[in-house]
């Protein structure tokens, strides 16, 4: 059932009960207080007869008109007035009962005895339901009449009749009423619902640029539409950066395969020499290698991603590990005349895999050689403060443009000047060295400005002093002492 | 014919220059964006052959460039991405067709064949004027029932002759549209040429077919 339904139904409900509830004590209520009134206008009546019987000192009354006069506020014409003898019979009584015989009940001569007074109903054929007082006038212990006043029920039945028509009337109306509003209140506040349904139907059919409309208001239908904004600005930004992911590593994929299969096709459109075939099959053998490597890098990311990594924690000192890469990138740089110089180094220990902290160097050095003007240099240093190592590696090189900084990191992000430069790098090579950096709970930080060089600093936690204390002896040089 | 082929990945250019030079094309390379589409507008190719992916100035944005020059040289844009949004956008910013990385080369050739043949419509796949005929797919040509073998220079010399069918081609036009930029236009290469295909084409027919115009160039008719 939908909300807005179940929201009119149980605010109808609540107010039809409401109603009814009021209405019945509204009724009760009357009625009673009306009945009261009367009964106390009975009382009092019977109470002036009474009195004005003890000052004539109880003597019978003779006929009407004496009556009458004697008790003036008989001639109400709302009230009849009955004296009844001790026996129950009638001895006189107001011109306005005369047409009907009204004796007076067994249960009202009984309660006259007891010295006590009765209200009753009574109910006459042809005639409207009457209210009775019956006051016994004792003298002496002797029962001498009972003087019985009587007044008509008519109007009061007639006043709560009508006030029942009226509520059983208004009732009805006044719920259809407010159901009708409540069913409108209830449309007008659900509806940014509906809206926010409807964007969200076109958001799940792929358009994720749309957007809801924020309301000015900040109630919770704002709030929930900020809310529902955000989740999509972080659905985009991750679908954009998925979508970029794979159109990324279709480009990387795909280029191999067309140089491989473009070369093949035209090396056999026609018959060639030898040599012809020899450069094809060393071409297709680089491309081959090329996407081997990309294969390699990819599913060692997709197996980090899904935690299948295993990664050590074992003491690794850094600046043992350091030196030998220096060595070994000293030998890249041979090639194209690069001077790869341990500017500082200083005992530090981490804890960590140590062949993974080797390639993330080693990717980091190969990159600075790559990038590097033939005959530059790059510079390697280790320092420590209170907390972290800090691993530099620095270029004099092209350098990475700033609004590129942020994304280099990024799976097979290539600079256009990268691409220019080298055609070999797959694009994952940093992405593999943040994640290597940051599954060791440090973290990869560049700094470049464009024709000058980058620098590619690692942070990683030292280990606690214990696993320090394990160091090889060699390495505890009296500096370090100092230096701590 | 000539083409120009802006494709940032070297091995790729290179074989595509291959194929469409053993195909008789002129064909000129560029591996930057932004200067391949300076050549696209000062130069008059007959086709541009342009990767979406390129450094400094995207496909797209050469594609642009051109179109508002209100150049309308066919267009085959090269991706490597199998979106179709990408190419829906290549498509719209005013190229003619498209192929997807990797390809076959036999689909690229035939593609820039049905490319050249649309440049002009009433040209169909073979070429033909009184009884000399040419077929673009098979480079096949043939003078009457005879059939006639040519350089690779010298066929791409008749194409353009005949795709320009009863129009003075002057020198620099030839040499625009058959030879590539390293060419040097100051050699008499061309006429050479013509003379070469003289010799196959009207050598022992009565009706010449290759005119010289004096002081202009060159034109193909029938008397």
């Amino acid at each position: 059932m939908p909300l807005r339904v179940r929201l009119t139904l149980w605010y109808g409900t609540a107010l039809a009960l409401i109603l009814i509830i009021f209405s019945t004590i509204l009724y009760l209520v009357t009625a009673r207080s009306l009945r009261d009134a009367v009964d106390e206008s009975l009382e009092e009546t019977a109470a002036a007869a009474v009195r004005s019987l003890e000052e004539r000192g109880f003597l019978p009354l003779i006929d009407e008109d004496e009556l009458m006069s004697q008790f003036p506020e008989l001639a109400r014409i709302d009230k009849f007035f009955q004296i009844f003898s001790p026996s129950g019979t009638i001895t006189i009584r107001s011109p306005n009962v005369k047409q009907q015989e009204m004796p007076l009940s067994r249960q009202a001569l009984e309660v006259a005895y007891s010295g006590r007074s009765l209200l009753e109903f009574a109910k006459y054929p042809k005639e409207p339901a009457l209210r009775l007082i019956s006051v016994p006038i004792i003298y002496r212990g002797n029962l001498l009449y009972i003087i019985q006043v009587g007044t008509s029920m008519d109007s009061v039945e007639e006043t709560l009749n009508r006030l029942l028509l009226v509520l059983l009337v208004s009732m009805p109306i006044a719920l259809a009423v407010s159901l009708a509003g409540g069913w409108f209140m209830a449309g007008r506040a659900l509806r940014p619902v509906d809206t926010i349904t409807l964007a969200a139907q076109r958001i799940a059919g792929g358009d994720l640029t749309q957007r809801l409309t924020v309301p000015a208001s900040a109630d919770e239908i704002g709030r929930l539409t900020n809310t529902f904004n955000a989740m999509i600005d972080r659905l985009e930004t991750s679908f954009r950066q998925i979508r970029q992911f794979s159109s990324d590593a279709s480009h990387e994929l795909r280029t191999p395969l067309t140089v491989m299969k473009g070369e093949t096709e035209l090396a056999l459109r026609r018959p060639r020499e030898t040599d012809d075939y020899k450069v094809v099959l060393e071409s297709n053998l680089e491309e081959i290698d090329r996407m081997t490597r990309i294969v390699d890098e990819l599913l060692f990311l997709s197996r980090a991603d899904m935690g299948e990594v295993k990664m050590e924690r074992l003491p690794v000192p850094l600046d043992t590990l350091i030196e030998d890469l220096h060595r070994q990138a000293s030998l890249l740089g041979q090639e194209r005349n690069i001077q790869v110089v341990l500017r500082a180094t200083t005992p530090a220990v981490v804890l960590g895999d140590e062949l993974r902290l080797r390639e993330l160097f080693l990717n980091l050095l190969d990159n600075a050689v790559k990038y590097s003007r033939p005959s530059g240099a790059v510079d390697i240093a280790l320092m420590i403060d209170q907390t972290h190592a800090r691993v530099s590696v620095t270029d004099h090189g092209i350098g990475i443009a700033q609004e590129d900084q942020t994304r280099i990191f990024d799976r097979f992000y290539r600079t256009d000047e990268a691409r220019a430069h080298t055609k070999k790098g797959t694009g994952l090579g940093l992405a593999i060295c943040a994640w290597i950096a940051e599954s060791h709970r440090g973290r990869i930080e560049v700094q470049s400005k464009v024709g000058e060089g980058s620098t590619f600093t690692v942070m990683l936690p030292l280990a606690p002093a214990p696993a320090a204390a394990k160091r090889p002896p060699i390495s505890s040089s009296p500096s370090s002492h100092r230096e701590r | 014919m000539r083409i120009l082929v802006i494709e940032d990945e070297t091995k790729v250019g290179c074989f595509i220059r291959r194929a469409l030079e053993e195909e008789s094309y002129a064909v000129d390379l560029c591996e930057d964006g932004a200067k391949g589409l300076e050549m696209a507008l000062h130069t008059n190719y007959d086709l541009l052959i342009v990767d979406l992916m390129l450094p400094s100035l995207s496909g797209l944005d050469i594609l642009k460039g051109v179109r508002q020059a209100k150049i309308q040289t066919p267009i085959l844009i090269l991706t490597a991405q199998s979106q179709v949004d990408q190419r829906v956008k290549g498509l719209d910013a005013g190229a003619d067709d498209y192929l997807t990385k990797p390809f076959a080369i036999d689909e690229l050739l035939a593609r820039i064949r049905a490319l050249l043949r649309r440049g002009s419509t009433e040209s169909p796949g073979v070429l033909q004027i009184d009884d000399l005929a040419l077929n673009p797919a098979t480079r096949e040509v043939t003078r009457g029932s005879q059939r006639i073998d040519l350089t690779l220079k010298e066929y791409a010399l008749l194409e353009y002759l005949m795709r320009h069918t009863g129009r003075v081609l002057t020198r620099p036009m030839i040499s625009e549209h058959v030879w590539n930029q390293d060419f040097d236009t100051f050699t008499n290469v061309i006429d050479v040429y013509v003379n070469y295909l003289r010799n196959k084409i009207d050598r022992g027919h009565s009706k010449k077919l290759i005119h010289t115009i004096r002081g202009s160039g060159y034109m193909l008719k029938v008397d």
